[in-house]
């Protein structure tokens, strides 16, 4: 804190942000809500681009799609079901599996729910994984669904859905297959062709090579041997996924953390010029005492650095409360804050009360010393 | 002779009440600004219906939206749904998500083919003006390449935006003859739609036909169903704020005007009017806020096409009214703290000291 004397060191700027708890508490409040805004923002686009790659996350290390394919969600791929033979043939390959994968606009309670459906040959890869309740489908028209998302609209093992056309019966509820805009639903790859009227076809082929043979020159060996397909790594098919679906909420986002921050510069500023503009008449017996003027402002720039950390500390508390909270009353939210966008969001502050600094540093550095002593 | 006390007091000040009630704004802003980018969203993704001048939308059965969505009619459909009384005409379409690429850049496309239309033709593509493919260049979709016949404008979303090729070569790359996704269908003059819709559904088994006005609020409804929870957050945050600046502007100038408030007091004011004077000056704040911030968000729907033009920001009626419902309740709440302070003002005080 700045100080006047030799001797005794005076807290100034800390009495002055203190003189008025309710004032500090409301402002710290008001720049926690914007940090604690901007960090659920970021997370929530974070934790979209980790949803989205779920089901890739738990295929094999290679995909084979039609030709151009270079994601697995946005991208439509048709293929004639008889290629899995040719490419199970391609040296290296262990095994191909077909699978048929669609959105599905489920209509639940009135309101539209958007799932990745996942058509499987049982037996083969590419259906659910872990099963909550029930079993995974093997017969027509039967289907799985991610459980957080069937326990939010009631439905239960024995439930049936309309779906284009067609009574779907529940027969298992998946676990950790949540996703706010992708979760996970299973059914039979004939059952999801034939709402698709594409009998015969797969979207993609999971491809696993056998032991010691990389998955990159794997899929470069498919690419050469089967004419037009796309074989692409795993890890390259969610990266490109990842991109398509953060990407559409950049601008939003940049311009609601833009619109938040400009709050929380607000709000310093307007802590730290309001408390000085009060005090005036002390701060112009500090400048006739000869406080010099570099010391003054840097008295503005304390509190408003204080405000701005205490509120950044408060709003990053907020916002792991938030997630813990978002992930036990929404679970199909996933909010990933990361220490990264924490030091992101405390240096953002140091800016914050740079720029909140600036109205209050100039009131000061105008205030006439001689005020002191008009009344 | 009566004095603008509050006016007054508001404008002794004009630097603070101008960040004060840029505070608010900004707060405000943030419920605005959100729901004005959906709206523009919601516009964006219905723009290939709402331009096609179809009546009514024929779709698998159950199935009554375009965006993320799957369907798959047999072609025979078409032919049925020509026969059907007060149809003028039936038009199939193949509708399928994928990449535009071009020198290595990407875009998310929704590309459509439509039956009976010449252009584009046979290996020729219309993409969005905003993709950056000038006509005669070359473009690779499901994996085949097509010429550049032709641009559209305004079809880009922040998700992706619309191009045509020709039906045939997209039945041919998506495997699938004898289907098609959709049907638009144009009622004969005097024909209403919704009878027309229904008069579809009971003569072609296994389809849902929409009014194009029922298809386009579904289309709708798909952003907001997904944005719901997201909106409401936005808005707890923006009220929180909200009250907290407006709180901390009204809290601030009745701390300094406390000296004036107990002369006042002195005078004869009543605490009643003294009061009403606070709210009076946190009612004025909020509400300059809020026309600020519906400055601003006009402002923002000018600025975000410019910026990218996938963006859009739409402002409702009744997005402004759900956000003027907020400012009342922020400036309820935000009064709170300066009336209690008020309140309790000794008139004697303004002879001490």
């Amino acid at each position: 804190m700045t100080g006047i004397t030799s001797r005794g060191r005076v807290p100034i700027a800390w009495r002055q942000l203190s003189a008025e708890p309710a004032k500090l508490a409301v402002s710290v409040v008001a720049v926690a809500a914007a940090v604690a805004l901007v960090l659920l923002l970021t997370g929530l686009r974070r934790g979209i681009g980790e949803q989205v790659t779920l089901y890739l996350d738990h295929q094999p290390p290679v995909l084979v799609g039609q030709e151009g394919a270079r994601n697995f969600l946005s991208q439509k791929s048709v293929l004639p079901e008889a290629l899995e033979a040719r490419i199970a043939a391609v040296p290296g390959v262990a095994d191909a599996a077909s699978i048929t994968q669609q959105y599905a606009m489920l209509r639940l309670h009135g309101g539209r729910v958007l799932a990745v459906l996942i058509g499987y040959d049982p037996g083969r890869g590419g259906g659910p994984w872990k099963l909550a309740a029930g079993r995974a489908p093997v017969g027509a028209n039967e289907l799985a669904l991610d459980r957080v998302l069937a326990s939010s609209h009631g439905l239960r093992v024995g439930a049936t859905l309309e779906y284009r056309g067609v009574s779907l019966r529940l027969v298992g509820l998946t676990s950790g297959t949540s996703g706010f805009m992708t979760p996970l639903a299973f059914a039979t790859r004939s059952t999801v062709d034939a709402l698709a009227r594409q009998p015969g076809t797969a979207t993609f082929f999971l491809v696993s090579p056998e032991p010691g043979v990389a998955p990159e020159g794997l899929a470069r060996r498919i690419d050469r041997a089967v004419p037009g397909v796309s074989a692409r790594t795993r890890e390259a098919l969610a990266a490109e996924d990842r991109r398509v679906f953060v990407n559409a909420f950049s601008g939003p986002l940049l311009a609601m953390v833009a619109i938040a921050f400009a709050v929380a510069i607000l709000v310093i500023g307007l802590t730290v010029y309001s408390s000085t503009a009060e005090r005036s008449r002390e701060y112009a017996t500090l400048k006739a005492l000869g406080l010099r003027k570099g010391a003054l402002i840097r008295l503005a720039g304390v509190q408003a650095a204080a405000l701005a950390l205490a509120g950044t500390l408060a709003g990053t508390l907020v916002a792991f409360a938030a997630v813990r909270a978002i992930s036990a009353v929404a679970p199909r939210y996933l909010v990933a804050v990361t220490f990264e966008s924490v030091a992101l969001i405390g240096a953002g502050a140091l800016a914050m009360a740079l720029a909140a600094a600036f109205l209050p540093s100039r009131y000061l550095s105008r205030l006439d010393p001689a005020s002191a002593f008009r009344r | 002779m009566t004095v603008p006390l509050a006016r007054r007091q508001l404008l002794a000040r004009p630097a603070r009440t101008f960040a004060g009630l840029a505070g608010i704004a900004v707060a405000l802003l943030l419920v605005l600004a959100l729901k004005a980018i959906f709206a523009g969203m919601e516009q964006r993704l219905t723009v290939y219906i709402s331009r096609s001048g179809t009546d009514v939308i024929v779709a698998q059965r159950g199935v009554d939206t375009m965006h993320m969505t799957e369907s798959a009619l047999p072609a025979g459909a078409v032919a049925e749904i020509r026969v059907v009384p007060g149809v003028a005409r039936a038009r199939g379409i193949l509708y399928v998500p994928t990449l535009v690429e071009r020198d290595g850049k990407r875009g998310l496309a929704y590309l459509v083919g439509e039956q009976g239309r010449r252009d584009p033709g046979p290996g020729e593509i219309v993409v969005d003006r905003s993709f950056g493919a000038p006509v005669g260049s070359t473009v690779s979709a499901l994996g085949r390449p097509f010429r550049v016949a032709g641009e559209l404008e305004g079809t880009a979303s922040i998700a992706n935006f619309v191009a045509y090729v020709s039906f045939a070569d997209l039945a041919r790359v998506l495997r699938s003859p004898g289907v098609v996704s959709y049907v638009l269908v144009r009622a004969r003059p005097g024909v209403a739609a919704g009878t027309l819709a229904a008069r579809i559904e009971r003569a072609v088994p296994q389809v849902t036909a929409s009014t194009r006005e029922r298809f386009l609020r579904s289309e709708r409804r798909v952003v907001g169903d997904m944005s719901t929870d997201v909106v409401r957050g936005m808005i707890l945050v923006g009220f929180v704020i909200g009250v907290a600046v407006a709180g901390l502007v009204a809290y601030s100038a009745t701390l300094s005007q406390l000296r004036d408030f107990a002369v006042l007091r002195a005078l004869g004011l009543r605490a009643s009017r003294a009061l009403s004077l606070v709210l009076a000056q946190v009612a004025a704040t909020v509400a300059a806020g809020l026309a600020l911030a519906l400055l601003l968000v006009w402002l923002l729907g000018l600025l975000l096409p410019q910026l990218s033009p996938s963006l859009a920001a739409v402002v409702r009626l009744s997005d402004v009214a759900q956000t003027a419902a907020v400012a009342t309740v922020v400036a309820a709440v935000a009064a709170a703290l300066p009336v209690i302070r008020v309140a309790r003002i000794d008139p004697a005080s303004v002879f001490r000291g």
